[in-house]
């Protein structure tokens, strides 16, 4: 082209940096792993080395951990710098991790993959109406443990859906969303215990309190971005836990116990509708129609995330979620409000860990600060990583994988932790979409069909 | 400009801006005008500050002195989607669209601020008219597209703002000759029928003066040259300087 020549200020000093950086290579890629060990040592160690009496109010300090803190923090840096030469080696390439690469010249067709191929065929309908009507008999069928384990999942698959909102679609790290949970199941157990508000009018109030709470935190929160974020988020949820912990309204440590299920319209359903029913046949006698009752509920509750959530996502504002974790910049220059964009998400995203948290409250009729400590942040996280950042059908997928398994895989429950650690680790890897990739990322081509715009003659005008 | 109320064609006035990241001074005292529905080019050799002048105009970079006047208005800290709204839109420099979103819903992006439903559909059926290249590949996933596509794909999200201005930050770069040709045969006829003003930041200095009225010429945070397009591409320094000889 005929524009100005050589004047390149670049040009000269290219071939410089690469003869001199090779022992300053060698010398970072051992600091750097012994840098993150130091850090991550510094972080856990009052976590470790501290242990904290609940029922005493006593701190101890035990010094003898610290030999295993050290072992564990390095070890784990090591480890994870020796991951990136594992990805680089055995990962996926450059398409996994959101960096996409134009397409060869001429292939330019995204492939579904077969769930959400699944998903846009004429059999979802009629699929997905089957599905429900089995979902409805299911605990009627089902022994009380089995109810309450789905009930487990469907509460977990609400959780996972919200957290999608704000780390899937939105690109925000939250480690604290557990305390959202908290603050909708507390709702529930303390307006009852102190002015008998039932659950139905706990419901929408449990929502509203995690929402609210959301959004006051989010204000200061989304200040920061990235790692911060996680960061912060994650010491919010312990605070909120220690502060559950230590107030007079929360019971403390020992916790709320009799928080009542739902009823139906002033029934209590097992004494006065099931001999009903089991005249009729309908119900083992071993069916806690409570149960049934709050399966039901959470099982329309979930459905109604999943719309709702898949409305957003392809609402105004959802897309302004997806390009904002896209591209901060581009957004502003298309008038998007950064820091409102971000605090929707936040702000709505903890409206369905609210809605869980009291339904969660009413099953398992007795909360204590113990039920939201970091590991249900942790639980949560993987399911939307395990399941696929941004995908419906691959949160719903990671929740039911992540609580039926273990609840059928008993052998292992000791390990879960560990397991799920390794399984991210994997993941992140090898997966990095997640199990059912969200169909906005999947660029597989295949070529287009004859007849189609020849991708070489792409100029404008007319 | 001899005109009774010049304020009133004046879209855009630069005076004496400057602005700096930490300790570099990018611009340095910058001046220029821009009137209604005109195109105007800003030329300049690689880190002139020439990106750096349309960020501090569109509220992305605070200024550190001097003024920005848009639609006879002071933009002094007035937010970027603020600006947007009052019809000031730039394309930024390398493209920018949303990869994972489609070309739908990239054009979308760019009416995020107007509510009228009904006018967004037409523009969109407008500007896919406009770049046939993108009708064909509507729903297709934005980081499918070539970089020509991706390129009238930013071109097009920016006039779904229906901007009285638009900043266009090199649209030429990396593309090829005809697709060049091309983007810039359709950025004249937008002008020509929607009488968008347009400020053109190129490095392609010849394509830039044959496409624009008036032309400013940056060197390291200042502009050094000024006059209508036709002059400066006769002039002898310039054409020493950005036309290769
Ligand atoms: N984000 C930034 N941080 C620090 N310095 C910057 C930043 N952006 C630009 N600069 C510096 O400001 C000066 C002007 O940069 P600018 O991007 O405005 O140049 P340009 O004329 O657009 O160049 P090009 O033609 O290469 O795009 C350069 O010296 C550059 O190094
Ligand atoms: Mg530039």
């Amino acid at each position: 082209m005929p524009e100005k020549d050589g004047k390149d200020p670049t040009g000269a000093p290219l071939r410089r940096p690469r003869e001199k950086g090779r022992g300053k290579k060698i010398l970072l890629s051992i600091l750097r792993p012994l840098k993150a060990g130091l850090w991550l040592s510094l972080v856990a160690f009052p976590l470790v080395t501290f242990k904290f009496e609940a029922e005493t109010r006593q701190a101890h300090f035990l010094p003898e951990r610290i030999p295993l803190l050290l072992l564990i923090c390095f070890g784990a840096a090591v480890a994870f710098d020796g991951l990136g030469w594992l990805k680089k080696a055995f990962g996926p390439g450059k398409r996994a991790g959101g960096i996409l690469e134009s397409p060869p010249e001429g292939l330019n067709r995204p492939r579904l993959s077969w769930v959400n191929r699944l998903l846009k065929s004429r059999f979802f309908k009629p699929a997905s109406g089957v599905l429900l009507i089995f979902l409805a008999v299911l605990p009627f069928i089902s022994s009380p443990y089995g109810v309450n384990v789905y009930i487990t999942a469907l509460i977990y698959i609400t959780l996972g859906l919200g957290l999608n909102i704000v780390v899937g679609v939105s690109g925000l790290l939250n480690l604290g969303y557990v305390a959202f949970y908290a603050v909708g199941a507390y709702t529930y157990a303390i307006l009852n215990a102190q002015f008998g508000l039932s659950f139905w009018v706990c419901l929408p109030l449990g929502a509203l309190s995690a929402t609210l709470l959301g959004f006051i935190l989010g204000l200061p929160l989304l200040r920061v971005s990235g790692d911060y974020l996680a960061i912060v988020t994650l010491g919010f949820g312990e605070i909120t836990r220690l502060v559950l912990t230590n107030i007079a309204i929360t019971n403390g440590p020992r916790g709320i116990a009799n928080i009542p299920p739902p009823s139906l319209f002033g029934f209590d359903l097992n004494q006065s509708v099931k001999p009903f029913l089991l005249k009729l046949g309908l119900i083992h006698s071993r069916t806690d129609l409570d149960k049934v009752l709050i399966y039901l509920i959470i099982l329309m509750a979930a459905i109604l995330t999943v719309a709702a959530v898949h409305r957003l996502e392809n609402s105004r504002l959802g897309r302004a979620w997806l390009a904002l974790r896209e591209d901060e910049t581009a957004c502003q220059a298309v008038g998007v409000n950064r820091a409102g964009a971000k605090l929707t998400a936040f702000t709505l995203g903890s409206t369905w860990a609210g809605l869980a948290g009291v339904v969660f409250a009413s099953q398992i009729s007795f909360i204590n600060p113990q039920s939201f400590t970091f590991m249900q942040s942790v639980m949560i996280l993987s399911i939307v990583v395990l399941g696929g950042m941004g995908s419906i059908p691959g949160v719903v997928c990671g929740a039911v994988i992540l609580i039926l398994l273990p609840e059928y895989l008993r052998f292992f429950a000791d390990y879960r932790m560990l397991l799920f650690g390794l399984l991210m680790v994997v993941m992140m890897v090898f997966r990095p979409e997640g199990l059912i990739k969200s169909a906005r990322y999947q660029h597989i081509y295949r070529a287009p069909k004859a007849g189609e715009g020849d991708p070489s003659d792409s100029a404008s005008g007319k | 400009m001899t005109s009774a109320e010049p304020l009133d064609k004046t879209v855009l006035e630069l005076k004496d801006v400057r602005a700096s990241y930490g300790n570099i001074e990018a611009l340095k005292g910058v001046s220029l005008t821009v009137q209604a529905g005109e195109i105007i080019a800003l030329l300049g050799a690689n880190g002139a500050g020439k990106s750096s002048a349309l960020k501090v105009t569109t509220g992305l970079l605070p200024p550190t002195g001097g003024s920005v006047r848009f639609s006879g208005r002071e933009t002094k800290g007035e937010r970027t989607e603020r600006l947007v709204k009052r019809g000031l839109v730039m394309v930024p420099e390398g493209r920018r669209i949303f990869p994972a979103l489609t070309v739908k819903e990239n054009l979308l992006m760019g009416a995020y601020f107007r509510k009228d439903k009904q006018e967004i559909r037409r523009d969109q059926e407008w500007l896919l008219d406009l770049f046939p290249a993108l009708a064909s590949r509507a729903g297709q996933d934005g980081g499918t597209l070539s970089g020509g596509e991706q390129q009238m794909l930013a071109i097009a999200r920016g006039l779904m703002g229906r901007p009285i201005l638009l900043l266009l930050d090199e649209p030429s770069l990396g593309l090829a000759p005809k697709i060049i040709r091309g983007i810039f045969q359709t950025i004249g006829e937008i002008n020509r029928t929607r009488g968008t003003a347009i400020l053109l930041v190129e490095q392609n200095a010849r394509l830039a003066l044959t496409a624009s009225a008036r032309a400013y010429i940056m060197t390291t945070g200042r502009i050094t040259a000024e006059g209508p397009s036709k002059e400066l591409l006769e002039n002898e320094e310039v054409k020493k300087a950005y036309l290769g000889g």
